[in-house]
């Protein structure tokens, strides 16, 4: 199959090139790299290099001709093979085509080269893009007429709608100089229509409250679920945080408004810290209290892992990391990693995240310590982390006090609500049995007030 | 390797892919005295390309039966041998021959089971010594697994390491119905590790070889050992190319290569059969049928056989296949996004 010629965009601006000269004839032998022909813009002049090796034909801008970029102007043919009929006239071209060797056409396996002319006989309307561009200009709710090609023809490939999202997000981000403090409170996603207790979930770090997903089919039906998302995380307001205390006072103020009687609180990392500081200031509101590979127990912490989640802006960026997140890393499927990255699509959220992190842990260091609260604490509590998590080690869970009950998962990294979530929700059911076989569901009195 | 083992063997020894085989007929020849080999030479010759071997001295001219030159003949009793309840496996001296056996293999051993209601199955196993790269020119060295693959009926396999060669093999002689062997002539010496007794390689199931992000390339037989080398070479130069090895081409294993094509969003097929209407067409059509067509980012690239008898002399006949260069570079192309 000949291998086309096109006029290269060499600057951003530029969407139409002047062939200067040509370095080799209609007809004549160039090997990859050589210097085919020269190009001419408003501001420069440089040399282009033959994309393939074999015979030119088909020249169709002649020295002096000015076409649009991806444009193709000559085909390059493999040595010996047969040249098919020159491609028909295009509106780009400006120079009527020559025309390739006769005797050509007795070849019997002519007829299964797909011919030039072929290639050119699409519409201008109509946008050439791969399928993979189609889907993701579909997913990111963008229409194909606003993105640049960068392939054969001007097509579009996935690639450039990448570039072009990126782009705008760097645009984006210019305009709004990182992040804009936001007020309102938290948001509170409710799920499920049990009567009980509801379960309140709190996620961790640069997560939202979609990361519950594949837990929430497991979990007991009769409890609701409310779903808090951080600030800055999900759909919450990007809210200054200064503190870890702060932060917790946040989650406090939108617990509060829930007006529950009680709640079950299961939390992950960042969120199982702020479900004990949670329990720490309401213990007689908190039924039970589930922490999954929490921080606050110690001060080690695998900032590199957190700071790289915050930062990625794409999808090749941010998929090693998520990778480190979990014990197989083949559970981060592409989809996966491209639905994380529609998460995190928004580069203030980014923004916000990232300072988040240099606020919470700086240094790689966890500047909160929760274990006083932890030893004062008197609902039912236990702690369920993976032995194979590189964020947060486990160990700092041997520092809990021993009314505190201890499950360590063997081959699960950070998020075990993911990676395990048929073993971890009978651990989360257990308790909530439990804790209400001990002390019945929790109801307001006629003011108002928890008994 | 991490394929399945039904029994845990005792020891894997290196072993050519043709001692695989006959290791592999042995297995089953002690295991159950209903099966048996036939076809032309497979006795005191040991088999056109010394595959049987030493058999008929270690099982007697009962169980090693010399067939007269007549594929048709032979296949045909080999058929009725499969209707009485025996497991016959029947070897053809180079696959080309099995043109004369059509009728046989086409019309009887793959629509018995279906014209009968199900009434009897036909347990039987071909084998196939296909494929160029020998010097024996047009009639001795073409690839007609994809004829094979068109017959509802038939399964069809290729093994591409001694490994699969046996566990195919065993899985085959365990399969009720009639299963196609290719096994390509360049292989029979090369060598793998085999493990000592029974095992079986799953009918239907590709193997991934080679892991990466960038391109699938999908082969066959000997491509998969080009592939593989083709992409170590990619791999110097940045480019990730997984390498899934089909294994059976009927039934396909649809969802390994459609997942495969979704991650990596690019997919070449590498066969040696004519290109036209063979494996990559299947290949190709499947994936623009299925889930991952939305995740394509360039066209499918098909590398099959010259539309051409395979010629004698060595440097054409090479140049009617793909070879590695042909991979890398076609690779290049689609991954570098000028294609």
């Amino acid at each position: 199959m000949p291998v086309e010629v096109i006029m290269p965009k060499v600057d951003m601006d530029m969407t139409r090139g002047r062939v200067a000269a040509w370095h080799v004839e209609e007809g004549a032998a160039v090997a990859t790299g050589d210097p085919l022909f020269d190009i001419e813009t408003d501001k420069a002049a440089m040399e282009v290099e033959s994309p393939a090796s074999g015979r030119l034909h088909h020249i169709r801008a002649a020295a002096g001709a000015e076409v649009a970029i991806g444009t193709a102007i000559a085909w390059i043919y493999a040595e010996g093979e047969a040249v098919c009929d020159p491609p028909a006239a295009d509106t780009a071209a400006t120079v009527p085509a020559q025309i390739g060797s006769p005797e050509d056409t007795a070849e019997p396996m002519a007829a299964q080269h797909p011919r030039p002319s072929d290639a050119l006989s699409s519409s201008v309307e109509k946008a050439r893009a791969t399928p993979q561009a189609r889907r993701l200009a579909r997913e990111s709710g963008l229409t194909l007429n606003v993105i640049e090609g960068s392939g054969p023809r001007g097509r579009i490939g996935g690639a450039d709608v990448e570039a072009h999202l990126l782009r705008n997000e760097g645009a984006a981000a210019e305009t709004t100089q990182g992040w804009q403090a936001e007020a309102g409170s938290l948001v509170v996603h409710r799920a499920g229509s049990g009567k009980r207790t509801p379960i309140l979930l709190i996620h961790g770090f640069a997560a939202d409250a979609d990361g519950w997903q594949k837990l929430e089919p497991y979990l007991a039906p009769d409890h609701p679920r409310l779903k808090l998302e951080l600030p800055g995380h999900g759909r919450s307001p990007k809210r200054p945080v200064e503190s870890f205390r702060g932060l917790a006072r946040m989650v406090v103020e939108a617990f509060d408004r829930e007006d529950l009687p009680g709640a079950h609180l299961v939390g992950h990392s960042l969120g199982g810290a702020l479900a004990l500081a949670l329990a720490d200031v309401r213990p007689k509101r908190i039924a039970s209290l589930s922490l999954l590979a929490p921080a606050g127990l110690g001060p080690e912490i695998d900032g590199r892992i957190l700071s790289g989640v915050a930062r990625a802006g794409r999808k090749d960026s941010l998929a090693p990391w998520l990778r480190e997140l979990v014990h197989n890393g083949t559970l981060i499927s592409g989809d996966y990693v491209a639905a994380a990255m529609r998460a995190r699509q928004d580069p203030a959220l980014r923004a916000y995240q990232r300072d988040l992190a240099e606020t919470l842990f700086p240094d790689s260091t966890q500047s909160v310590d929760l274990l006083a609260a932890l030893e004062r604490l008197q609902v039912p509590t236990q702690i369920v982390w993976g032995r194979a998590d590189r964020v947060v080690p486990w160990k700092q869970a041997l520092r809990a006090p021993g009314r505190v009950a201890l499950h360590l998962l063997r081959e699960v990294g950070h998020l075990p609500q993911i990676e395990t979530p048929e073993d971890l929700a009978p651990l989360l059911n257990n308790l909530i049995r439990l804790a209400e076989l001990d002390r019945p569901p929790m109801t307001l009195d006629a003011k108002g007030v928890a008994l | 390797m991490s394929m399945p083992l039904r029994e845990t063997p005792t020891e894997v020894r290196e072993l050519s892919y043709a001692e695989a085989i006959r290791d592999g007929l042995a297995v089953a020849m002690e295991r159950d005295e209903r099966v048996i080999l036939m076809g032309e030479d497979i006795g005191v010759y040991g088999g056109a390309f010394q595959v049987s071997g030493d058999l008929v001295q270690r099982f007697g001219e009962d169980r090693v039966v010399d067939t007269p030159i007549s594929e048709l003949g032979g296949a045909g009793i080999a058929v009725g041998a499969a209707l009485t309840g025996l497991r016959p496996v029947y070897e053809f001296q180079f696959s080309d021959f099995a043109t004369l056996a059509m009728e046989q293999i086409v019309n009887q051993a793959a629509k018995l089971r279906f014209m009968l209601g199900g009434a009897v199955s036909v347990p039987l196993v071909m084998r196939f010594p296909a494929g160029s790269g020998t010097g024996a020119a047009a009639q001795h060295s073409q690839s007609l697994e994809a004829w094979f693959g068109h017959v509802p009926g038939l399964k069809v396999c290729q093994a591409a390491t001694p490994y699969d060669a046996k566990g195919l093999l065993l899985a085959a002689l365990e399969d009720p119905d009639p299963v196609m062997l290719f096994e390509h002539k360049l292989l029979y010496k090369t060598k793998g590790p085999v493990p000592e007794g029974h095992y079986t390689v799953p009918i239907g199931q590709a193997h991934l070889c080679r892991r990466g992000g960038d391109v699938t390339i999908v082969a066959t037989a000997v491509m998969v050992h080009r592939a593989l080398a083709a992409a170590d070479k990619l791999a110097e130069e940045g480019i990730e190319a997984e390498v899934i090895d089909l294994r059976t081409i009927r039934p396909l294993d649809r969802k390994t290569v459609v997942e495969s094509v979704a991650k990596t969003s690019r997919l070449m097929v590498v066969y040696e059969g004519v290109k036209t209407l063979g494996i990559g067409a299947e290949v190709s059509a499947m994936i623009a049928e299925s889930e991952a067509f939305d995740y394509l980012d360039a066209p499918i690239v098909r590398l099959g056989g010259a539309e051409a008898p395979i010629p004698y002399n060595p440097d054409l006949e090479k140049a009617a296949v793909p070879q590695e260069p042909d991979i890398l570079e076609a690779a290049r192309s689609l991954v570098r996004g000028r294609l």
